[in-house]
Order: structure tokens, then sequence, then C-alpha cells
């Protein structure tokens, strides 16, 4: 008999299927395209390139080496294609019944490393560089008063929106309206916080930690889970053991951790399924300099819990999906978790 | 400067891009080989499937060949029609057995054809199965809510080749029906007028993103579409149940539907898509602020983590040039 589970946070049901259930071996492997440049291309984010991106905003650099030119260590840039820009005005206008701004924001690409390594393969230095420049960076946004949240994201293969070049990057996109999953995320985190005076991320935590059968990796301050009503095989979420809303204020001496999980559910993750097409997305508190507003997220502090979700890109979403909001699993989480967990790296 | 437009009904924000437009050949289009080899669809093959629920036919006997339209319970249902419900609780988390109903139902015995390529006749035979099925399934008290839609080509997450449409009936009202359902009754509480008839209204005014009009149906590309060349399907009449349809309502949607297709096929050759119907939950009859519809979303561009982690969409073909483009295909009027 299949299953419906609902997701606590936002309501969100999932149907793990039985009639369309695979082995978690069954997903094949390589799912991921080779990277292809075309003749005499050369990848924008390499040392040495640095003509070929828009000015850069930020960067690490060494003594003495100029802006744009080689010498950095972690570089920002502003995307070649941006989807919001930092110039001009929001300008909110109606278009009689509909609601129009301009596409006031930012989008920042953080290059991790100055040499063509793919994802999650840098240098451990280079990883807390990057994590560090990604935490500067959305503290200076939050010094632009139009900027509400910051996404922060990875799109890796085709399938998942990646580019065809595979030089290790974060994205980060600056939104001057608060998003619409993410209010859904947060109100169903208040609900439960009003109801239980809890927050539902740290009940979650410790009912996975004594059920144990979805539990992929524990670090000291973190732990990785196969979420009860995933959506996806093999989707994972990290979240960090000690309550806290907002990712910014991360406790930077806990980065080189951080790091040790991401490398076990990649690692492992790889080891079951091959090379996979994934989003990767951090979830956390949009900014609160707005006081009068604040009585709305009055208790944000308290209910909500920052975390990342690693949405492997394997099945694909169908009308069925779309319509309903409902998504089809075919892979019971608690078996993506249990040969995730086996797998030796 | 690229526009960001808010859909005035579930209050999602979507980038429209109106400096860089991709041009109706600037989409990868997966091509759709057909090779048919034994597919359960096609005539004779009755056996294959289960059997039919029901089927129109000219001649010959049940499950046998000579059918036009033929529904049958999906072989590998996501929910099974079997069982009481049950719901219960482990710690913070729900769930539910996975009681429902899985249907397909084959839109033509031609596997070489899709609904596009069908005549209004045909399509219109289709409709009236997607309407036979949802009075009779909600008679079945444990359901709440009836979904139907088609998925074409790979990319749309179709399994099987031969043109099919699915109907789910489930045991809840799902999230993205109740968030568009409780985004209606805001705007009905505020302006005391259906949301969905003021789009009309608005929409047959600006008229630049109007692809299909007659006495009783419009089809446009959204104000706020999310994804390039989205079309919607619309009864001009406040009707809050597809099963309210009159039966001159029919045809005039069949038509509207198949045009709409058409355009899409003509101008950007074949592309995967799907389509859902939205319509009110079961017993929502003459609900005054909801107004059924389908959603036609061609499958063009990859949605990626951007969109995942904030509900916000990017369309890449400001939805008045898509309409235009739309509006230059010929379409065989049959």
């Amino acid at each position: 008999m299949p299953e419906l589970r609902r997701d606590p946070i936002i309501g969100r049901w999932v149907i793990i299927s039985t009639e369309r259930a695979k082995r978690p071996n069954q997903f094949g492997s390589n799912l991921v395209e080779k990277e292809e440049f075309g003749p005499g291309e050369k990848c924008p984010f390499c040392e040495g390139n640095e003509s070929m991106t828009p000015p850069e905003i930020y960067a690490v650099r060494k003594d003495g080496s100029a802006p744009n030119t080689p010498g950095w260590e972690v570089r920002v840039v502003p995307s070649i294609s941006p989807l919001l820009q930092i110039e001009g005005n929001l300008d909110r206008h109606g278009h009689g019944m509909y609601d129009i701004m301009n596409t006031r924001g930012a989008h920042e690409i953080v290059i991790e490393s100055p040499a063509h390594f793919p994802e999650f393969q840098v240098s451990k230095e280079q990883f807390i560089k990057t994590a560090n420049v990604v935490l500067d960076r959305i503290r200076d946004l939050e010094k632009d008063p139009v900027i509400k949240y910051v996404l922060v994201f990875k799109n890796y293969g085709k399938a998942a929106g990646g580019g065809h070049i595979r030089h290790s990057r974060t994205q980060i996109i600056g939104t001057p309206v608060n998003l619409k999953r993410v209010k859904e995320e947060l109100a169903g985190a208040k609900m439960y916080f009003d109801y239980k005076d809890r927050c539902i991320f740290c009940d979650m935590i410790k009912q996975e930690i004594k059920a144990g059968k979805r539990v992929i990796a524990e670090s000291e301050k973190f732990i990785a889970i196969s979420p009860f009503a995933s959506r996806f095989p093999f989707e994972t979420w990290i979240f960090p053991k000690t309550h806290s809303c907002d990712f910014y204020k991360v406790d930077r001496n806990n980065i080189p951790d951080f790091l040790n999980i991401l490398r076990v559910v990649f690692g492992k993750t790889r080891k079951v399924i091959g090379d996979f097409p994934y989003n990767f997305v951090l979830h956390t508190a949009p900014f609160r300099r707005d006081v009068a507003k604040r009585g709305y997220w009055e208790t944000i502090e308290k209910d909500y819990h920052w975390h990342i979700e690693i949405l492997p890109i394997l099945t694909r979403v169908a009308g069925f999906e779309w319509g309903s909001g409902f998504y089809i699993n075919p892979l019971p989480p608690e078996e993506a978790c249990k040969s995730v967990r086996e797998a030796e790296i | 400067m690229n526009e960001l437009r808010r859909d005035p009904i579930t209050g999602r924000w979507t980038i429209v891009f109106l400096n860089k437009i991709t041009p109706p050949s600037g989409f990868a289009v997966e091509p759709h080989v057909k090779s048919k080899g034994n597919c359960p669809f096609c005539w004779g093959n009755e056996a294959m499937t289960p059997p039919e629920i029901i089927a129109h036919r000219s001649s010959g006997r049940e499950n046998g060949p000579n059918w036009s339209v033929r529904v049958v319970p999906n072989k590998f249902p996501a929910l099974r029609i079997e069982g009481e419900l049950n719901k219960e609780g482990i710690g913070v988390f729900d769930t539910m057995n996975g009681i429902g109903a899985h249907e397909v139902i084959v839109d033509t015995p031609d596997h070489f054809k899709d609904m596009a390529d069908l005549s209004f006749a045909e399509t219109e035979e289709v409709v009236w199965a997607y309407l036979a099925r949802s009075v009779d399934l909600r008679r079945d008290k444990r359901f709440k809510y009836i979904l139907i839609f088609k998925n074409y080509g790979k990319s749309a997450g179709a399994s099987l080749e031969h043109p099919h449409s699915q109907l789910i009936a489930l045991p809840i009202v799902p999230k993205r029906v109740q968030e568009e359902i409780d985004g209606a009754a805001k705007y009905y509480d505020y302006k005391e007028r259906c949301v969905f008839c003021d789009m009309i209204r608005e929409e047959l005014t600006d008229k630049d993103r109007i692809i299909y009009n007659d006495d009783k149906f419009v089809a446009f590309c959204p104000y706020v579409s999310r994804f390039a060349y989205e079309v919607w399907i619309l009864p001009k009449k406040h009707m809050s149940d597809f099963i309210d349809m009159g039966r001159d309502d029919v045809p005039c949607f069949a038509k509207a539907l198949r045009n709409s297709l058409a355009m899409m096929k003509g101008l950007l050759g074949d592309p995967s898509y799907n389509f859902i119907i939205h319509t009110s939950p079961i017993n929502g009859h003459e609900r005054v602020d909801y107004h059924w519809h389908v959603e036609i979303m061609p499958k063009l561009s990859k949605v990626a983590g951007f969109e995942w982690g904030s509900g916000f969409y990017i369309d890449p073909v400001p939805p008045e040039v898509a309409a235009k483009n739309l509006l230059s295909v010929k379409v065989e009027d049959k």
C-alpha cells in the first residue's frame, strides 16, 4: 500500500509509492553530462580570465594584487546574466489588477577557487575562506534596505538548471520581497511554536535521533537526515544541532565541522548513485530590520531553524506535482538513508 | 530593465525578461521519437491494461478494439482504490494510507498523434470522458478532490509515448489547489468579485495576450506567466466546477484546448508539456469566488534551485510576445 506522508512544517503531502518503488541502486549513475567547452572557450571563473566577468564586488586577495587581476583566493562578481540587479529603484506600481516592480535586488557569484575544481572538491582551506566570504556578503547585503531576503544556492548538472561550466561556485540572490516559499515555511514553524512553545525543527531533530532510521550522518555540530516526507529520492536536509534561525550568525569556528558533514553526505550519496544533478538551497530567516513590522516575526528567533536542503534531480516533476503540490517519491527515505549511511568512503 | 510581476491569486512573483527575449527557435525541444513497439494503449493490445472502466466504441465488445477513447485504471497507480482511509500520527509527523483512484484516459487510438493533431470532435470525446469519470468518482465519499492532467513528452514526466491523460482522485484537497482557493477567496472578500472574472475582463481589455476567444471560452498567456508560452483557458461565464459545463460549452472548450495546443506545436515544434484542469474541490458547487480553468505549461526550460528555494519563477518570454508568436501560427479548422 502506498503511504501518504505530510511535511510537518509546510503541510505538503508526499506519496511514498510502493507500486513504482525503486531500489536505491536503480537510479543509475553518471546522471551528469560531461563538461563541454566549445572550441577556444575558456572558463570565466578561472584565474587569469578576470576580464570575462563583470568587475568584481569583493575578493580575498594575496598582498599587492589589484582588483580584477590574478592573485585572488575567493572572488565575488555580479552574475553574467543577472536576474536582479542593484542599480535603479524598485518602483512598485500597478497595471490594472496586477502588481509590478523592477528587478531591483542583487545577484552575485562567489567563485570558490582560482583553480578549476568541481563542486565540493575544493580544499578545506578554500572552503573555509569561501564560507566566510558568503557570510560577509550576506552581512553586506543586509545594509541594502531594499533586500528583504538572501537566497544562497548551488545548481549542479543540466537537469538542475546548472551551467555547462563546472567551476565550483555559489550563487547569492538578494530579493526585494519575502518569497512565497520562505513565508510558507516561516508561517508553518510559527504555527507550531504558537501551539507548543517549541521549535518544530528541534523537535524533528530529537525525534529523528531517537528513531535513527533517517539519520544519514552526525558531526559534532550538525546532523544530516533523509526527511520523513522527502519529495525526491535521496533528498537530504542538514541542520545545526544548536537552535539558530540565521545562517549568517553561525559561529565561524563551526565551518570546518560543517564542511565535514557536507563531504560525508556528498561523498556517500555519490557512492550510491554516482555523480548526480542537484539543487542545494539554504533556508534561513529573512532580514528583520523593519521594526514596525516585527510583530509578525516576533517569535522567529525561537520558532525558526536554518538548514540546508539538498534536492537531487533524479525524477521528473510532472503535471500531477505541478497541479497539486503533491509529490510522488518512488524511494522511501528510510531506504535511501540506509544505503547512503552504509556506503563507505 | 526586466520586470517582476505578481500573480494576483497566489501572490507568487515571476521575473519576466523584457531585454533578452528567447526566440521561439531558441529552446531545446526534445524530439519525441515514437517507436510504437508493443503499446498497451493501441488497438488490439487491450489485454495489456487492467479491464477498462469506460470506452467510446462504435462497434465491438468491451476490452476489444474499435474504441475512440478508452479509460483504464493505471497499472502502476500512485494511489489505490481499495480500503478505508486511515490517518495516523508518528510524533511530529502525519501519515495516511494511500487511498485514491488513478485512471488513464487514452486520448486516441492513434499512437502517433497528440491532442494537438486531433479534430475538434475527437478532442470533445476526450473531454466527455473527463466529465463522465469526474461525475462518477465524486460519488465516493472518501474523495475530496479530482485532478485531471496530461503529461506529454519525457521531460514533462510522461512514461508512455501513446497520448494519454490522467485522473487522480485524492482523499485531501492538495496544497496548491488550496492556496489558489484561499487566494481567490481573499480577493473576493476584498472586492466582492471573482478574481478570475476580473482577470478575463482585464485580458479582454488589454487584448495583447489573448490567443483564443469565442462566445464561451477565452485562452491567453497570463500576465504573470511562470513559464515561457504558458496558456490558460477559462470559461467566460463564472463557473466554479469543471463538471458544471453545459452541453454547449463542451465543444467550445474542446476547440479552445485543441487550438491552444496546436498553436504551441506549430510554433515550438512539438514541445513537451503538462496541462492541468484546476477545478473546485468536490462539493464546491457554485462557489462565487472560484472559477475553473486549464493551465498549459510547455516544458521549455528547467526549474532550477532558485525556483525551488523561493517559489519565484523566471519567464524568458514576456506573455505579450508569446501570444503574438502563437497567433502567427495557422491552425487547421476542423
